[in-house]
């Protein structure tokens, strides 16, 4: 008995070691990995930012049910920022300087990466837009800057000499919505320029004809277009001011094949107008086919029409691909370079992250491999769509770097 | 203080300006639904002298306010003529015009935007906004502010009793298009990018929404709105989806309640435990 009381601080102290040891070891198993992610889930682009929140949810449950990262529980936290550019840069403050994420997804306009791309690099902190195309933004904010999209002028130069030759193209019309960034960029300035180059005449060079976001009423607009009678017309808005004009067009009886940029790819434009051809890039859609895209789609596709609030009919966009092919990048990072998670190393942390998004090869996202050029923009694989009567049929493959890289 | 706060804190202080360009023009009777045109001005006109002439902020910021307020005095000029909703939808009119003149204006950057700005700190945002504020207060006192108000309760009389209505609301105009100028700079360094849908129809909502529910007698209630337009939203995240909503009901449920919205005269001799004149 009195061998046990003379040990008894010494087994206390070895029950309190152990104790100890498994309260440390129980903290790095249930420390948690947190993503932010900035979405506009109000506002004129609140169908995306909506889409864009379930899907990330799903990822999150998904990562975590098969066991977290290592070991640690996926945290995404996701704020709204409304499509306004000062919003972005605060949920970016917010996101990097009180809630410490290792990275974040967002924002999702060119205008909020304009604002927030150079927050990101003053707070050190990755940000990785899942939809601005408007050409240079992440150029301009490197090294902390990327996108995981395609810039326009890529685009436009593999799309539009399928449109010339599906369509015996000779002459166009072109109409943009002035108050939207990368619309008004991709109609003033990357199309005509494709447009020339393919020989292609501009039936309005000297009168582009423009609308602005939220106009309801473009008769007059496509009467104009109408009156110069083009083999085809160039429609560069976001699909949901697209619509617009191609009811009209359809209304009027002008029936001539449409080419733009990205901004056209959704379900709801072929419903709009059926029976006019729409030709625009893309590098997912949710009738894609392959085993990626078909499980993405599939499990994503309920659960939009469940949580997202949105139409009973609404599908997953490029978008939401996007948003999830960047954080599972973030993922795929964190598992390969030892990323802790651990606040202390949060610094460090963010940088091995930035350092493997910039060295990423052969990633493989849901539309094929993914990497990241000098610029900050994806190297991936695109496709020239056709959409007409009601599905997006694929006719080009393409990708936005020279044959024979990894991600082509 | 974190980033996050002192960027929101930057965000009032610009909306501050906003408001109190608005608060100028009302103090004379008249409603301006234009100011994010004044600011737009003011963010471009400062970005360029910054970042291709390479004049220093503080006199970019001066000489646009000059240039904003000479646009703001021509631009009453007009207005004297218009009175209550005409008058607000001629400011429209005049909002609408200057968004599209720079969505058109391809050497700033068109529809594409203009960057290249310095950042500033919160302390130089405020800086502007403190001093204006205080300017305004002090104007508040005076025997000018008097005239204003003058105008603001019976145009006629004034002008019976030998005031110069016209001049007085001129230069209430170009004053509260100087102020709205300087807030426009500030912004266009703050977020080092602009493009012209940042000062369309919303933006002048938002200033005249922060007087209506800060107070629209007193300048101190510009600063009260403010900070409740900015920092509310923000404070309202954990319910998510629903925040907006909640915003919008909180916003009814204080202009129900106090229709002269939150601060006013009786309210601030109240809190300073003043008694009223007799």
């Amino acid at each position: 008995m009195s061998r046990i009381k003379s040990n008894l601080p010494r087994v206390l102290g070895t029950v309190a070691a152990v104790t100890l040891s498994a309260m440390i070891g129980g903290q790095a198993v249930a420390q948690e990995i947190a993503i932010g992610a900035v979405v506009p889930s109000s506002g004129p682009f609140a169908e995306w930012g909506r889409s864009n929140t379930v899907t990330l949810k799903m990822l999150e449950q998904q990562t975590n049910d098969a066991g977290g990262i290592n070991g640690a529980k996926l945290k995404i936290t996701i704020l709204d920022d409304a499509a306004k550019p000062a919003q972005a840069a605060s949920s970016l403050r917010k996101l990097a300087g009180d809630e410490k994420v290792l990275a974040v997804a967002g924002p999702l306009t060119s205008s909020a990466a304009e604002v927030t791309f150079p927050v990101a690099n003053e707070m050190k902190v990755v940000s990785t837009s899942q939809a601005s195309s408007k050409p240079g933004v992440a150029k301009l904010n490197r090294p902390w800057a990327f996108r995981n999209t395609i810039d326009e002028g890529v685009l436009a130069k593999t799309t539009v000499p399928f449109y010339k030759k599906a369509f015996n193209i000779k002459t166009v019309a072109v109409i943009f919505d002035a108050k939207d960034a990368t619309a008004s960029t991709v109609g003033k300035v990357i199309m005509p320029a494709v447009l020339k180059a393919n020989d292609i005449i501009i039936a309005n060079e000297n009168d582009l004809l423009s609308f602005n976001t939220g106009d309801l009423d473009v008769s007059a607009q496509v009467t104009k277009l109408k009156a110069l009678n083009p083999d085809g017309v160039v429609v560069s808005a976001d699909y949901s001011q697209a619509i617009t004009v191609l009811r009209e067009m359809k209304r009027q009886g002008l029936i001539k094949p449409v080419v733009g940029a990205t901004q056209l790819i959704s379900s709801a434009i072929l419903k709009a107008a059926p029976e006019i051809p729409v030709i625009a890039p893309a590098t997912f859609y949710a009738t894609m086919t392959g085993p990626a895209p078909e499980k993405f789609t599939a499990t994503l596709t309920p659960l939009l029409r469940k949580e997202s609030g949105l139409p009973k009919d609404i599908e997953p966009s490029m978008y939401d691909a996007n948003i999830y092919e960047i954080v599972s990048m973030y993922i795929d990072a964190i598992k390969k370079t030892g990323v802790t998670g651990k606040p202390a190393d949060l610094e460090a942390d963010r940088t091995k992250i930035r350092d493997h998004l910039a060295k990423l090869e052969g990633f493989a996202g849901l539309g094929g491999p993914i990497g990241f050029n000098d610029d900050g923009d994806a190297i991936k694989a695109f496709y020239v769509l056709q959409g007409q009567n009601g599905a997006w049929d694929t006719k080009v493959k393409g990708c936005s770097s020279a044959p024979g890289h990894p991600a082509c | 203080m974190s980033t996050y706060y002192a960027s929101l804190l930057a965000e009032s202080g610009i909306l501050l300006l906003g408001a109190l360009s608005v608060y100028i023009i009302l103090a004379t009777g008249q409603l301006s639904l234009g100011n994010g045109a004044f600011m737009g001005i003011g963010a471009y006109l400062s970005s360029y002298l910054t970042v291709a002439l390479n004049v220093p902020l503080t006199l970019a910021l001066v000489i646009s306010a000059i240039a904003a307020g000479i646009i703001g005095a021509i631009v009453a000029f007009p207005a004297l003529r218009l009175k209550g909703i005409y008058l607000a939808m001629a400011t429209v009119g005049f909002g609408e015009m200057v968004r599209s003149f720079f969505l058109n204006f391809d050497t700033m950057g068109g529809s594409g935007g203009y960057r290249g700005m310095q950042h500033i700190s919160v302390g130089y945002v405020w800086l502007w906004a403190g001093g204006i504020l205080i300017a305004v207060m002090l104007l508040e006192r005076s025997r000018v502010w008097l005239e204003m108000q003058a105008v603001h309760d019976d145009e006629t009389a004034a002008g019976l009793i030998g005031l110069n209505t016209v001049v007085t609301k001129i230069s209430a105009f170009a004053a509260g298009a100087a102020v709205a100028a300087i807030s426009g700079g500030l912004f266009a360094h703050h977020n080092v990018y602009i493009e012209p849908a940042n000062f369309g129809f919303e933006r002048s909502v938002d200033f005249v929404l922060a007087v209506i529910l800060g107070g629209s007698t007193v300048a101190p209630g510009s600063l009260v709105g403010s900070l409740l337009l900015v920092f509310l939203p923000e404070f309202l995240r954990p319910i998510a989806d629903w925040r907006l909503a909640a915003f919008g009901s909180l916003l009814v449920l204080v202009l129900l309640v106090r229709r002269q919205g939150i601060l006013d005269r009786s309210l601030i001799r109240m809190l300073t435990f003043r008694r009223a004149a007799a």
